[in-house]
């Protein structure tokens, strides 16, 4: 899924900018990280992406979908497209492991017996089988991010966005995390991953943004990160 | 039917997961629902007992002593009236037979008045008690009338009760209303106020609108409708066994209040519909709402 921003600016009141005037192109199975300083604007385009918020100027396409102009009742079928991964997870904390990650298969009427198959495969892929009945605040947060990266793997999407996955996490963790999502950009999944954690950066070479203070300030590929 | 099974299941996690506020809301809808209920029945059988007296209110005419009048003509004339239910007319020798009854043995002291004094006279029964007033006016004017007999103090107050009583129901019908439906509103805000960030994550995964917000439209639709089941049961326990009582202390009363058991039943039938109704009304508002509120971007 290919992701292109067009002369994009978010203004939140009052009169906050961040971002501004931003042009950029990410092709479908690319592994694009986000970098910058803590509100430089990563999480603000990534939440363009998602479309939990609208740009105040210019265009967010997604495919073939102009965000600004999708209707409302367009987006959950848009955002089945779209894995996420958040920092604090954003789990459902009264349901267990297993339901988390089924909730988001039966909000689509999939029948049982296959959100049953799937969500049993995305859980042995992320490890976590045996904690499958156990609830959110239960586990640790290497695998609450586990369990995240499953949920959001259960409609096999097309793009994952990942908002400083890792973090909250150890570096041993966040190491884990990182390889399974390696493994999903190897599967051809376009993923956009926003950090500050520059090991991560530096230990594989992907493609990088920079932000600074709304800006894009640099968009290199095979690029390294020296966090100030 | 495989999202229906979901949307079930999640109806009843809600349930679950806010069994106490459940209850609490059963309780109060329920209050509020038999006091609605108590309240109607207690109005129609007031309306009853006013019915019953206005059906007993008479307006008597008596019309001029002229021997060339068409009575029949009168008759027709009155009975044209918009107020007049039903009219009976009475003969001189008539009236004067009931008066000598009425007087028993005094009623020697009639001969004494020679001729039959007492003309044509009509004896007339209204609709409502409103209808009195307007009726004798009508009366009044006409030249074939000589003189109008009515309890008009009588008729002015059983009128003003019964506009009274209206009225009180009336609000107490819209007070009941109003605070069951604010009770379920409320129950199902808080509901969905302490799972707003599950529903912004429902939402960012993918769920509809409509499959986050039919289980909490369908848990207030439920409640209510259990409270008002409750109300009903308690109507029809209290309601019944107070008929009993009134019927062997107060047999006049049988045949004005209501008694029938078929048509409290239905009464009952209904008012749980309508608790189901409003639950199903105020949780689809506050959903509606609070859902637009949540998921609309920034």
């Amino acid at each position: 899924m290919n992701i292109n921003f067009s002369g994009v600016s978010k203004i939140f009141d009052p009169d906050i900018a961040a971002l501004v005037d931003i042009n950029l192109n990410i092709e479908q199975g690319e592994f694009v990280y986000v970098i910058g300083q803590t509100g430089s604007g990563k999480s603000t385009l990534l939440r363009l992406i998602t479309r939990e918020i609208l740009p105040s100027k210019g265009s967010v396409v997604v495919g073939d979908a102009d965000l600004r102009r999708m209707r409302n009742a367009d987006v959950p079928y848009y955002r089945r497209d779209v894995g996420l991964v958040a920092q604090d997870f954003r789990l459902i904390p009264t349901l267990t492991v297993y339901e988390n990650i089924a909730f988001v298969m039966e909000a689509m009427s999939v029948p049982k017996r296959i959100v049953a198959e799937r969500t049993k495969d995305v859980i042995n892929q992320v490890g976590l089988w045996r904690r499958r009945g156990m609830r959110p605040a239960q586990l640790s947060g290497g695998e609450q991010q586990r369990v995240a990266i499953a949920r959001a793997l259960a409609n096999s999407p097309s793009l994952f966005i990942a908002d400083e996955p890792t973090g909250n996490l150890d570096f041993h963790t966040a190491s884990e995390v990182m390889k399974i999502l390696f493994a999903i950009n190897a599967a051809g999944v376009t993923v956009v991953m926003s950090t500050h954690n520059q090991a991560i950066v530096n230990s594989s070479r992907q493609r990088v943004i920079e932000l600074e203070d709304g800006r894009l300030v640099r968009d290199e590929k095979g690029g390294t990160y020296t966090a100030q | 039917m495989t999202t229906l099974k979901y949307i079930i299941r999640d109806t009843w996690r809600l349930i679950v997961h806010h069994w106490v506020l459940g209850i609490l809301t059963l309780i109060t809808a329920g209050v509020m629902l038999w006091i609605l209920g108590v309240t109607t029945l207690f109005s129609l059988n007031l309306e009853n007992l006013l019915s019953h007296l206005e059906s007993e209110l008479v307006v008597q005419a008596y019309l001029v002593k002229d021997n060339t009048l068409d009575v029949e003509a009168v008759a027709g004339k009155i009975q044209a009236l918009e107020y007049v239910y039903s009219l009976k007319a009475y003969s001189p020798s008539d009236s004067l037979a009931k008066l000598q009854e009425k007087m028993g043995s005094q009623s020697r002291a009639l001969d004494m008045l020679g001729d039959n004094p007492i003309p044509w006279n009509f004896e007339i029964h209204v609709h409502s008690a409103a209808d009195v007033e307007p009726l004798v006016s009508a009366l009044k004017e006409m030249p074939e009338v000589d003189d109008v007999v009515y309890a008009g103090l009588v008729v002015r107050r059983i009128s003003a009760l019964s506009r009274i009583s209206s009225q009180v129901a009336l609000i107490m019908f819209v007070l009941a209303v109003i605070i069951t439906a604010l009770v379920v509103y409320n129950t199902i805000h808080i509901s969905l106020y302490s799972r707003r960030e599950e529903i912004g994550i429902m939402y960012l995964v993918g769920a509809t609108r409509s499959y986050i917000a039919t289980p909490f439209v369908l848990e207030g639709t439920l409640l209510a409708f259990i409270g008002a089941v409750i109300a009903a049961a308690g109507i029809i326990g209290a309601y019944l066994p107070g008929i009993e009582l009134i019927r062997e202390n107060l047999p006049l009363l049988t045949n004005i209040l209501l008694t029938d058991k078929a048509i409290i039943w239905r009464f009952c039938a209904l008012l749980t519909g309508f608790g189901a109704t409003l639950g199903w009304v105020c949780s689809y508002l506050v959903v509606a709402r609070f859902i637009n509120a949540i998921t609309r971007p920034e």
